[in-house]
């Protein structure tokens, strides 16, 4: 399962946040994006030390200052259940035609491949001169 | 990156780089070794006492703050007293 | 850096040991590597196991490429002169190694 699933099935949902200088930030999830930059609201941000609080209605954490997100326990199970569903009818809505590799997003068929894209399978054009 | 794919679902001990060390079982990670832990653990280390486990629950942890991942032997975990071991915590990163 | 990383790639199945920025030092079997010099070891012991027992119950592990400090490598398998050659040359692949560039 996708850290980003996990996250984007978080909202609404409670979270504490710790930043990498140790502030953590308690709040609902409003919203985030691929960066994990998220948007929480009614939120209780603690200094690194602990002993200092501030209540914030809403606040903005850019994904890359972010050390770990902790979530209830049981988004695991509901995001796992939620991934079976969308599989299952995704299969049903296909319907019919047995068989996977049909078409579409499957993965390739072995040996499909052809030329064109793709690095050079054996000598040949490769960077540099070779040794 | 595919070298995390080994550890999905299985019990790992993750060590932060700011020398937590967490146990926890895998479940997913991406490009950017973002990793999801469920069933957290922390492991405090101190040599006053044994080590403490700290239950923490499902976490989400940024790539960036990963120092090492390491399969646990279920096995040998479950044969060690935590309470016996007295060790300094681990040293954070330092570049 | 593709250059070390084809390093690595022929180090495969080598013991090496790695020191990572927080002080530990792990030996054990180079299993794999990425483009990031994440590297897989597999077998692995810890030096100075009295004040490191965390990774007791851990036999192989993953180590991010960019916490390592040092990797010490099997003289015997790295190819010096091959990689001077190849560095002054501005060569960064090295062929015959397993990714085939």
């Amino acid at each position: 399962m996708l850290p980003l699933s996990l996250l984007s099935a978080a909202q609404n949902k409670p979270m504490l946040v710790e930043l990498k200088n140790g502030e953590t930030f308690n709040g609902h999830l409003v919203n985030c994006d691929n960066f994990m930059n998220i948007t929480l609201r009614e939120v209780y941000q603690t200094s690194a030390d602990g002993d200092r609080f501030w209540k914030l209605k809403e606040c903005y954490i850019r994904g890359s200052t972010i050390k770990y997100l902790r979530v209830p326990d049981t988004l695991l199970d509901q995001v796992k259940e939620e991934q079976n569903r969308a599989r299952e009818a995704n299969r049903n809505s296909r319907g019919g035609h047995t068989g996977p590799n049909r078409g579409g997003r499957g993965a390739p068929i072995r040996g499909s491949r052809g030329g064109g894209r793709g690095g050079p399978l054996r000598g040949g054009r490769g960077r540099g001169r070779g040794l | 990156m595919s070298s995390l794919q080994g550890y999905v679902d299985r019990r790992v001990l993750l060590v932060l780089q700011d020398g937590r060390a967490i146990v926890g079982v895998m479940a997913g990670f991406d490009q950017r070794s973002n990793i999801v832990l469920s069933d957290c653990k922390e492991r405090v280390f101190s040599m006053d006492e044994g080590v403490e486990e700290i239950a923490l629950g499902l976490y989400l942890v940024k790539g960036d703050m990963i120092s090492l991942i390491g399969e646990l032997d279920e096995e040998i975990d479950s044969s060690v007293d935590l309470s016996t071991i007295r060790a300094d915590p681990l040293q954070p990163i330092r570049y | 850096m593709q250059l070390i990383f084809s390093v690595f790639k022929t180090l495969t199945d080598q013991t090496v040991t790695v020191e990572l920025k927080n002080d530990l030092s792990i030996t054990g079997v180079l299993k794999s590597v990425d483009q990031f010099l994440n590297i897989r070891l597999d077998n692995i012991k810890v030096s100075d196991e009295n004040r490191h027992p965390h990774m007791m119950a851990v036999k192989n592990c993953f180590i991010r490429g960019s916490v390592v400090r040092y990797v010490q490598l099997p003289a015997e398998h790295v190819d010096t002169q091959l990689l001077e050659d190849a560095t002054r040359r501005g060569v960064f692949c090295i062929r015959g190694s397993p990714s085939g560039c």
